[in-house]
């Protein structure tokens, strides 16, 4: 036994592995995703034994999978958060139905505020429409107690049981004592043993089932009522110390409510003490055990009551239970809370506003702090205050320095510049594409819904192009059907795969793209292109996002074609590699036109008004910030002036032009990947460098029985499979046609409307067209040798042995 | 009860810096909780960690510490801090370190922020109070030492420096070991002195 410091996530693992759990299956989402990854780690550092754990491709798979565990007799942890529930949904309610075998606990968790969702919505709310028992933790002690419960009331009664942590109890860590290993419960020797009445469901036997679930709900209600350890989750205190009268004044509270009101009690308390004021008699509760609703004993605490104060987060689940209790029972109680305005009705509560609530409604308004004798301090604080704090800056979520996400958004919005087109995000890392200045994202809904939304937009409204976007593991987890729909139905849509090799939001987890398991296996990871090949999208283009000009011209070859088109994005999450040299702004050339910054806002480019150089004048210049910068090099592509440049480590680039740096790099990067031994599981370079893979099988072969109608489309455009196996294929010259802004006129419009609002003088926009015309190609003429140096130097990539280690984000 | 709050950039640190914390405090036979902000505001946002310790035997309720109720704010960029201020205790120190982080929010406004300016607000806030405020020049520290990553550690030394936490370097550094990967310890240790 050692004493740990565990998050609430951290906890529950822990716990369900004490418990025997035999699989543990899940979909990363916040504030979820630590519970999976801690099973993993411990099972993987040789503390766990027995178990199974893995990341499905989503909710649905996972508890489907779990199911049949149970069935088998074996303990199954299954993880996601609140919206999670949702795709499972239609497994839940059914097989509730059919009942378990091998206990079956679902860790739900919800994100009252929403801190990290799209939704508020309530689990216990679900829990009692899908009928199924649920435990509510206000602390991870709790949490981990709970999941043991839960375990055993589940085999009890034959009932998945739902554990619903919050992020606070989920993300808050307290010590614990842990075993030193554990031992997943063997699974009865006979296995699955075949029983058709009751393991297939049918309308007759959910008639019967139906009936079951009443019977067990009323039984498990009445042990969540007089029960051990369920009662404790469902304590009384009274207070305050030495009172003399029986309360009337009740407060009940749900989750980590329950810990805030505890600690308003003691404040309100204390600074009654200090100003002699008698605070009246009440009596507290936390529910942790909401649904079924444990009626006898909150009938039991609401004796003598005249009043009750529900705290709870998200929807009024106690206090609707507690007004049908009260209703039922024709008891005298009124239920003050969300449903009276005298809670919050949503968002999170915290301990500062449960003071307020409890002031007030104990009466003590006015009371306290008038004889607070900390006046002085009072007077104090007001002092230190931030004068102009509404000035602060705000500092919402970005997409990391060196994303490459940041590049496919500036490609797909370049691509397009002025073509009407509707751009359907979807959940991710890249739903941060919606953020200026890329602001290239227009909807997000929910997992998947990119590629479907995008398809009845094309319906209705043709004369805009239907573009969506998804990442790699969302591609997984719900975006396939979407696709076969769209080929199936005809629809005229172009798909952008953001394929950063991870899970990124969440933190990092592996999915079937990438074939490395939590198992620690390595599995053949699946191609996206066959997939996409496979569900009719003939039209698939590869690009390197942070290549711009080549990932302009993909992106224009496939919203060119008439009907379902993609193109994959390849480049690794810049959290799973290591970066780059930062690059720096040459302060002779840097015109402080601002233009690295409007154009893709790299959290790695600052701007600081008071910088002068020879060509910004009192404008100010831009500055990179080299602890942020990884060196992706996109804004150096960005840059009309060239004032981005590589790091040059040594004397002897000085006077090479930025080409034959290039070409120095190169031989280097090549000389290094001829040398380096790959490792098998890095799994980087399984997916872009042994590009083989990805072609076995996939391409030519699958296109052989039906040959797409390529009448319309330039022949030129090579697509996938019939022209080559080249990583990048791009369209040598024939985009000009759709692309009247190429030419040099609109350039420089172009060019001087950027200008324009930072006041250049005309002598410097001059020099912005002449810097323009003398790119040495546009986007119209790819240089191919340049997109094959990229490759080669996007190929040498390494794992960072420590990949993150906190946990990320959304699902 | 200590509320020591760590406020800064996702991405600064301040999730270890919280973890070597509630180690010292708990090696003190206190007892602890921590709160984290983990999600999409990693991604570059305003991040917050909550440290509370019952250093005089009590038990800690919230893991969140409520306004003016924070014995110590650490912030990892000083408007950061400036944003965490209602949550200081009337007595409570504001250690700050000195380098902004720009967001990109501000990079594309008309007027960029600068952390001189903050800094300069931050005085004025604690004219006061002057001995409240400890400003960490932590871009000569970190260069001695020579390598950013440290920041995180030493900010808790000048945490702990100012007196308001009853826990002094060794504790700091018995805490680092126990919770820091191997291969960083002596980085860190170094960072202390
Ligand atoms: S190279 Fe430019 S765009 Fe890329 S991370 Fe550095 S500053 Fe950002
Ligand atoms: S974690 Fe990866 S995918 Fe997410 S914003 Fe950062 S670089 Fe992009």
């Amino acid at each position: 036994m050692a004493k740990k410091l565990l998050m609430g996530n951290e906890a529950m693992a822990h716990a369900a592995l004490e418990a025997g759990v035999r699989v543990v299956a899940g979909y990363p989402g916040t504030p979820s995703s630590e519970i999976v990854e801690t099973v993993a780690k411990l099972r993987a550092a040789g503390i766990a034994h027995g178990v199974h754990v893995e990341w499905s491709t989503n909710e649905k798979v996972a508890l489907e999978l779990l199911f049949g565990a149970s069935l088998a007799g074996a303990r199954g942890l299954f993880t996601c958060k609140q919206m999670g529930l949702n795709v499972a949904s239609d497994a839940l309610m059914s097989l509730n139905y059919v009942s378990v075998r091998g206990g079956l606990v679902l860790v739900v968790a919800d994100d009252p505020g929403p801190i990290s969702s799209q939704t508020e919505q309530d689990t216990r709310r679900f829990a009692a429409f899908a009928k199924v028992p649920v435990l509510d933790p206000s602390t991870p002690e709790q949490a981990f107690r709970m999941i043991q419960a839960a375990f055993d009331l589940s085999e009890r009664f034959h009932t998945p049981v739902i554990v619903r942590p919050t992020t606070r109890v989920d993300h808050a860590s307290a010590f614990f004592e842990v075993a030193d290993e554990t031992f997943a419960r063997p699974v009865p020797e006979e296995g699955f043993e075949r029983d058709v009445s009751k393991w297939v469901i049918f309308p007759r036997r959910a008639y019967e089932a139906h009936g079951e679930i009443n019977e067990r709900l009323s039984q498990v209600a009445d042990a969540f009522s007089s029960e051990e350890p369920f009662s404790s989750f469902n304590e009384v205190v009274e207070g305050p110390e030495g009172a003399s009268d029986d309360p009337v004044f009740g407060i009940v509270a749900s989750g980590i409510s329950a810990a805030y009101v505890r600690e308003a009690l003691q404040m309100v308390e204390e600074r009654a003490g200090r100003a002699h004021v008698k605070i009246p008699a009440y009596r507290f509760m936390q529910v942790g055990t909401p649904y079924p609703f444990p009626a006898q004993a909150l009938s039991r605490f609401a004796s003598g009551l005249s009043d009750i104060l529900v705290i709870e987060e998200l929807d009024y689940v106690l206090e609707d239970e507690l007004a049908q209790l009260a209703g039922r029972t024709h008891a005298s109680f009124n239920v003050h809370g969300k449903l009276t305005g005298e809670a919050r009705d949503r968002g999170e509560n915290d301990v500062d506003d449960v003071v307020l609530r409890i002031e007030k409604y104990l009466g003590l308004v006015g009371r306290l702090r008038l004889h607070l004798h900390e006046q002085d301090e009072d007077a104090r604080t007001a002092s230190i205050s931030y004068e102009q704090a509404s000035e602060l800056p705000v500092r919402p979520p970005v997409l990391c320095p060196g994303c490459p996400h940041r590049g496919a958004f500036y490609a797909v919005k370049q691509a397009l510049l002025k073509t009407p087109a509707v751009l359907c995000g979807d959940i991710g890392c890249y739903t941060l594409g919606n953020a200026q200045p890329l602001d290239a994202v227009d909807t997000c809904l929910c997992m998947g819904a990119g590629v479907t939304m995008a398809q009845g937009l094309s319906v209705v409204d043709p004369a805009k192009k239907a573009v969506a976007y998804i990442g790699d593991s969302t591609f997984f987890a719900s975006g396939m059907t979407g696709l076969a729909n769209a080929a199936y139905n005809g629809h005229d849509i172009t798909v952008m795969v953001l394929d950063n090799a991870t899970t990124a939001m969440t933190g990092s987890q592996p999915h079937p793209g990438t074939g490395y398991t939590l198992m620690g296996d390595q599995n053949e990871p699946l191609s996206i292109e066959a997939v996409l090949l496979a569900n009719g999208f003939s039209h698939v283009y590869h690009a390197n996002p942070l290549d711009k000009d080549a990932s302009i011209v993909a992106v224009k070859a496939a919203i060119a074609y008439d009907g379902p088109s993609a193109v994959i994005f390849e480049s690794p999450c810049i959290q799973l590699i290591k970066p780059d040299e930062p690059v720096s702004i040459d302060a002779d050339v840097c015109t402080g036109c601002k233009k690295c910054i409007t154009e893709i806002g790299c959290p790695g480019i600052g701007f600081d008004p008071l910088r002068e150089g020879p060509r910004s004048g009192s404008r100010g210049q831009a500055f990179i910030d080299p602890a942020l910068c990884n060196g992706c090099d996109l804004c150096v592509q960005v840059c009309p002036f060239k004032a981005i440049t590589f790091p040059v480590p040594d004397a002897e680039f000085a006077d090479l032009a930025e080409d034959e740096v290039f070409e120095v790099v190169e031989a280097e990067a090549e000389e290094s990947l001829a040398d380096a031994e790959f490792d098998e599981t890095n799994e980087v370079e399984e997916s872009y460098v042994d590009e083989a893979s990805h072609d076995d099988g996939a391409s030519a072969d699958s296109y052989q029985g039906e040959e797409p109608d390529l009448s319309g489309f330039d022949e030129t455009v090579g697509v996938y499979g019939l022209e080559d196996e080249e990583l990048f294929l791009f369209d040598d010259g024939a985009g000009e046609a759709d692309s009247a802004e190429s030419d040099d006129d609109a350039e420089k419009a172009v060019a001087i409307e950027e200008c324009a609002t930072v006041a250049l003088d005309p002598s410097e926009l001059e020099e912005i067209s002449a810097a323009k015309a003398s790119e040495p190609d546009g986007p119209q003429s790819v240089d191919q040798e340049a997109l094959t140096r990229r490759l080669v130097l996007t190929d040498e990539l390494n794992i960072e042995e420590d990949l993150p280690e906190e946990g990320g984000q959304d699902a | 009860m200590l509320n020591v709050m760590l406020t800064g950039v996702g991405g600064q640190g301040t999730v270890l810096a919280a973890k070597v914390l509630a180690q010292a405090a708990q090696e003190k036979g206190w007892h602890v909780r921590t709160a984290e902000t983990i999600g999409m505001a990693q991604r570059g946002g305003s991040v917050v960690s909550h440290v509370r310790m019952g250093n005089e035997g009590e038990e800690v309720q919230s893991p969140l510490i409520a306004r003016g109720c924070a014995d110590v704010i650490i912030a990892f960029e000083p408007a950061e801090g400036a944003r965490m201020l209602p949550y200081l205790a009337p007595t409570g120190v504001l250690v700050t370190a000195t380098t902004a982080v720009q967001p990109v929010t501000a990079a594309l406004a008309k007027d960029s922020y600068r952390g001189s300016v903050v800094l300069q607000g931050l005085r004025d806030a604690f004219a006061q109070a002057p001995d409240q405020l400890v400003i960490v020049p932590d871009d000569e520290l970190l260069e001695r030492i020579g390598n950013r990553k440290v920041l995180n550690t030493v900010l808790l030394a000048k945490a702990i420096g100012t007196g308001r936490l009853p826990l002094d370097l060794d504790d700091l550094r018995s805490a680092i070991r126990a919770c820091v990967k191997p291969a960083f310890v002596d980085l860190n240790l170094q960072a202390i002195g």
